[in-house]
């Protein structure tokens, strides 16, 4: 579940300075950051040439099945004799894309609507916050089955319901960040010079909200990895036979003795959402030092 | 402050406890304890239970806790379910297979001691039939009546030669009657005995109902008044709703005793310590491929349905689904009468597809392939074979797109007949082959394969013959020729008759797999 | 928030700013209850389908006899009313699934959960506390680092395949651990007092009983506290390090008092507060978020009735759920708020 916890900012609203962000590359290059930004890119990579480099076509059922890792495949093979180690490498082009769209696509959202909450206050800030109060109370795992019941299990649908309770984090965040602004010496004097509220959100509010914003997304594309592969695991999201991990560590189960076939795809999950974490982490030391973006907490399912 | 209150919780809580020790002194929740007398035995099994009420249950979960907790007036022995035996009853048919009449033996006791009568019989079975539940199709068209004090006749206005099988479910299973009248029961839709019976048994069976959870676990302890045949080794029994890799972890690892839901490739290289039992189970699973032109134009063509029956390489999915599985000879499981024999199942014949392919016209179009995402049948994953399946018809030159759903909703596509391929499996509602006339033209299987009654008058024409019936040889033979006709020209495929496998503690004897009600827990014994 | 604010005649500011809380608080309440409803509608499938067998959904009479039984034959306005109506009276319906009252089955179900997320959330609060405090007193130095590569990793873990790959070698493998399920077969289920397994086995004074149930949560509060504790580490680490900036702390340390005396009476005082919010949050978010684990480990609590009732379609187990789930979220942010309301006048003018 995507659901955040409070932000610095929530818990303390009028503690808030205005701060440019700055790139503070001594911090940024730490060397965990460095590390997950390398192992992220190496993913990414992949994802983009798996089709190049897998040994296999990862859904031919043509190698002998339950095959363990070694006679002639990486990683072994599964209980439809296909190579695990191509379908890992192909599962990277399934999750990656899809975790970004969805985090992209909440920043997307949850700014836009935090922002105008947070500027234009009154019953616009109220209804638009009553609404991420709903939907943060509601269950994700319910909304995604009836999701995937409504419209049918696929990923697409999966990213559709794990949009719908994950940009309330940005809202609020934005929303936080813009009410502390809006009240700051050069907003107001902005507006005395007859800046419109777009132009006054665009100009002046806008570059001082984007770092805060980027730390948590670079720490919620791990997150949304996790719920993706999460709803997978439970038949909610991807489609057989596409590789996805999470779908794969759930076949694994069927073959508890067969250890490779849910080993390899936990680990892809594992190391790229650690390597997101390490950069996001990174991020934060360098954007936003004082961490006013508390990670959005709670389990992911 | 936050601390130190926290701390004098503690301090709080551990004074309470030991408070709570002293008070009522350490007793042990164990229910085993020293007495060697009394055994606990650990059944591990994937739930559908909704209930275990007999007038309602309808699960194989249902099946066999209401087996043990009821007798029903016939029966049958160990696995055989080709031939009914007396239960409670003895049973006399008139030979137009209209009339059948029960004479209670007398021999048996409801646990609370008192005796089986002709009422407990009528408001039994009427109440199966007035509550509206999933097993009141069972008894549909049956009259109850009471002869006298032992005797009970049931009639029918048209033959029923399957009724003494029917009678041998357990969902028809004989409650006393005073007992669920006390908390509820009618023979109406006004009654509302379920939730005593789902808290407590009221039959006569070798256990009686300790506590029942649909979530987790159900517990029977032996009946103390049962003098039966049947009367059972293990004092407590306790059925546990586990998936079936874990039941392989626990039966291996010792915290289970029996472990029922295990796939082929499961139940193998278990050790020395664990017996399997392998036997094909009754459930058959097939492909229906609709014949209604307005929702395929593809499938409704009769040489791509051949084209699809060739192209299926049946050995290469009896090899997947591992150990007991078997390809299903026809839609009748093969330990049915009127079963076809292995003779006369599909073949595989890559040239003759290629062949009917190109007669039906298909160029390469994607086709739907709908299933129930969330089925595992004996340990058969339903996303697994249809995984398989398109492989096989994609080396065959026919591209299929798979469209998985969970079966609640599944379900309505594939009962409005809306599916254009669909893999389902039927699991027998009794142990005779007129269950299997859904599958007849304008039946309600054939129906959902937009199968409409003026379809195949040769086919439609082969299923009236078997639904008179006659001698058991006339009807074996007409089962035989209906499915033949089945095989040859009809819209159903019979992929697979999953194996049933059944692995236990080598300590543990009696295991037999029955079709009906999977295990008989009574008969289960130590060795 | 301007009239249901109006309505509530307070005199105290604080007692204005908690009922409009609350009242706040049930209108969500009601919007999630509506939600639920309209999404779980939505679904094509038919419950009928979902809850009878083959054959009975075949006869016309069984199934029209279900429909009036759960009272699925009226409007759907009407059905949404009607639940709210029999809401007021804490009835929660009869579930298609269990055909028992929705209510009894969440009692039921929700001790089980609770259970596991109590254990969970006091094992992290404890380690996370403890680790938070060490890597803000050790800042930049190895050990830092080395705690937040630590909860980092345990907040990357994907909790379905730690909680298969544990299950595997510490139960399977190396026999460490207990089977699935809260209890071995062999225990009877201890008289129901609290549902907590652990602490009526206590009451009942069966000491076998409880080592038995406390060792079934061994596991599954294992998978669920690592998270929590990367979580909390990182957070209490921010809070401390903030606190630790704080002039009054910095007069404390320069006075050259013990450093115990300022972790307990300065450091760990002045960030309880937020470290609370997040706790409470993460116990509201562990509630909810436990249904992967529940289902690897056959733990019949909220995750576990949650997932079988949406895949029966039983609405009114779904309804049921949303709305627990809902409500406990709510209630601890109104708590968190109200705790906020009465540390920080401000609050209450915003």
């Amino acid at each position: 579940m995507t659901r955040p916890l409070l932000t610095k900012d929530e818990l303390e609203p009028t503690r808030l300075r205005w701060r440019r962000p700055r790139l503070r590359l001594g911090r940024w290059s730490s060397p965990l950051g460095i590390t997950g930004a390398a192992v992220a890119v190496l993913w990414i990579i992949v994802a983009i040439i798996a089709p190049v480099i897998e040994p296999h076509d990862p859904l031919a059922q043509n190698l002998a099945i339950l095959q363990a890792p070694g006679h002639g495949t990486l990683m072994g093979t599964d209980e439809l004799g296909r190579d695990v180690f191509s379908r890992v490498l192909s599962g990277a082009g399934v999750t990656i894309p899809l975790a970004l769209l969805l985090v992209v696509m909440s920043v997307l959202i949850g700014a836009v609507l935090g922002a105008i909450a947070g500027f234009f206050g009154r019953w616009v800030d109220e209804l638009i916050m009553r609404i991420t109060d709903l939907v943060m109370a509601f269950p994700t795992v319910i909304l995604a089955m009836v999701i995937a019941a409504a419209l049918g299990a696929s990923l697409l649908n999966a990213v559709l319901a794990a949009l719908i309770v994950s940009w309330p984090s940005y809202a609020r965040l934005t929303r936080g960040l813009v009410l502390a602004l809006r009240q700051s010496n050069y907003v107001v004097s902005g507006q005395l010079l007859g800046f419109s509220p777009l132009k006054s959100l665009w100009r002046d509010i806008a570059p001082n909200i984007v770092g805060p914003i980027l730390v948590l997304a670079s720490l919620d594309i791990g997150t949304a990895i996790l719920l993706l592969s999460g709803l997978s695991f439970l038949g909610l999201g991807a489609k057989p036979p596409t590789a996805e991990w999470g779908s794969m560590v759930s076949d694994a189960i069927q073959n508890f003795d067969s250890w490779w076939l849910g080993l390899f795809p936990g680990l892809a999950i594992l190391t790229i959402v650690v390597a997101f974490n390490f950069v996001g982490d990174a991020l934060r030391d360098a954007l936003d030092p004082k961490s006013n973006t508390l990670r959005g907490g709670g389990l992911t399912l | 402050m936050v601390f130190r209150s926290a701390k004098t919780r503690i301090a709080v809580g551990s004074a309470a406890v030991a408070l709570a020790l002293v008070v009522t002194g350490c007793s042990s929740g164990k229910t085993t304890g020293s007495d060697s007398a009394s055994k606990t035995l650990t059944i591990d099994k994937a739930f559908d239970l909704k209930t275990a009420d007999p007038g309602r249950m309808y699960e194989p979960t249902g099946e066999m806790v209401d087996k043990a907790l009821y007798e029903t007036l016939l029966s049958f022995t160990g696995g055989d379910v080709s031939k009914v035996a007396p239960g409670l009853a003895t049973l006399k048919v008139s030979s137009d297979s209209k009339t059948f009449t029960l004479t209670l033996t007398g021999t048996h006791k409801f646990s609370d001691g008192t005796a089986i009568t002709a009422d407990d019989v009528v408001f039994s079975l009427g109440r199966v039939i007035g509550v509206k539940g999933n097993p009141s199709f069972l008894l549909d068209g049956v009259t109850v009546t009471k002869k006298n004090a032992t005797t009970v006749v049931l009639t029918t206005k048209t033959a029923t030669p399957a009724l003494p099988s029917i009678l041998a479910n357990p969902a028809l299973g004989i409650l006393n009657s005073k007992v669920v009248k006390a908390h509820g029961g009618t023979t109406t839709d006004k009654d509302s005995a379920e939730k005593y019976l789902n808290t407590h048994s009221a039959g006569s069976g070798p256990y009686v109902l300790s506590s029942l959870n649909l979530a987790s676990q159900v517990v029977l302890t032996a009946n103390k008044n049962y003098d039966g045949s049947d009367k059972p080794t293990y004092t407590r029994v306790v059925i546990q709703n586990v998936k079936g890799p874990t039941q392989k972890i626990n039966v291996q690892g010792g915290s289970a005793d029996v472990a029922l839901d295990l796939s082929g490739t499961q139940a193998t290289g278990l050790g020395s310590s664990i017996k399997v039992t392998s036997d094909p189970s009754a459930n058959v699973i097939f492909l229906l491929l609709n014949q209604n032109p307005a929702v395929s134009k593809i499938t409704s063509n009769p040489y791509f349905v051949k084209a699809v029956k060739e192209s299926i390489d049946y050995a290469d999915l009896v090899s997947i689904a591992g150990t007991g599985t078997s390809q299903a000879p026809g839609v009748v499981p093969s330990m049915f009468l009127g079963a076809l024999k292995s003779a006369d199942e599909l073949k595989t014949d890559a040239a003759a597809a290629k062949s009917d392919l190109a007669k039906s016209g298909y160029a390469g179009e994607s086709v739907t392939l709908n299933f129930p995402s969330d089925i595992t049948l004996n340990g058969i994953e339903f996303p697994t074979l249809a995984q398989r399946i398109q492989s096989q018809l994609k080396t065959a030159g026919i591209t299929i797109d798979l469209a998985p759903a969970p079966v609640a909703t599944e379900l309505d596509a594939y009962r409005n007949g809306t599916e254009t391929i669909g893999l389902w499996y039927w699991g027998p509602d009794y142990p005779d082959p007129s269950d299997y006339l859904v599958f007849a033209p304008g039946n309600v299987v054939g129906l959902r394969a937009g199968w409409s009654a003026t379809a195949d008058a040769s086919i439609s024409k082969l299923a009236d013959a078997a639904t008179i019936g006659g001698s058991n040889a006339e009807r074996a033979s007409q089962f035989q020729d209906l499915q033949k006709a089945l095989n040859s020209s009809g819209p159903f495929i019979p992929l697979l008759q999953p194996g049933n496998n059944i692995a236990a503690k080598s300590s543990v004897s009696g295991v037999v797999y029955n079709a009906v009600w999977t295990i008989d827990i009574a008969a289960l014994g130590s060795k | 928030m301007g009239e249901t604010a109006r309505t509530v005649r307070a005199s105290h500011p604080f007692l204005r700013y908690a009922g409009r809380r609350v009242i706040t608080s049930i209108l969500l309440v009601i919007g999630v209850t509506l939600v639920t409803f309209i999404l779980t509608n939505l679904v094509p499938g038919d419950p009928v389908a979902a809850s009878l067998g083959q054959r009975a959904a075949e006869d016309p009479a069984i199934v029209a006899h279900f429909r009036a039984e759960y009272g699925l034959d009226k409007p759907l306005v009407v059905q949404y009313f009607t639940y709210l109506g029999n809401l007021l009276h804490g009835n929660l319906g009869i579930s298609t699934t269990t055909h028992d009252a929705v209510a009894a089955d969440l009692a039921q179900a929700l001790p089980a959960t609770l259970e596991i997320a109590i254990g969970a959330i006091v094992l992290s609060v404890v380690i996370g506390v403890v680790l938070g405090t060490v890597a803000a007193y050790r800042r930049g130095k190895v050990s830092d680092h080395v705690l937040r590569v630590v909860s980092l990793a345990g907040l990357s873990v994907p909790t379905f395949w730690l909680a298969l790959a544990l299950y595997y070698f510490l139960y399977f493998k190396l026999h460490i651990a207990p089977g699935s399920g809260r209890l071995s077969s062999d225990f009877n289920t201890p008289h129901t007092i609290t549902g907590l397994y652990t602490i009526d086995a206590l009451l009942a004074g069966q000491l076998d009983t409880f080592f038995d149930a406390l060792s079934h949560l061994f596991l599954p509060v294992l998978v669920l506290t690592l998270y929590t504790v990367g979580l909390l580490t990182r957070f209490v680490r921010t809070a401390v390090l903030e606190i630790l900036d704080q002039d009054y702390v910095r007069a404390a340390r320069a006075k050259g008092l013990p450093t115990r005396t300022v972790v307990w009476s300065y450091v760990l005082r002045g960030a309880s507060i937020p470290v609370l919010t997040v706790v409470g949050l993460a116990f509201g978010s562990l509630l909810s978020g436990t249904v992967l684990v529940e289902s690897i480990f056959s733990w019949p609590g909220i995750g576990s009735y949650a997932y079988q009732a949406a895949s029966h379609l039983d609405l009114p187990g779904v309804m049921g759920v949303g709305l627990l789930i809902g409500v406990m979220y709510l209630l601890v942010n109104l708590i968190v708020d109200l705790l906020y309301g009465i540390l920080d006048p401000r609050v209450r003018l915003a």
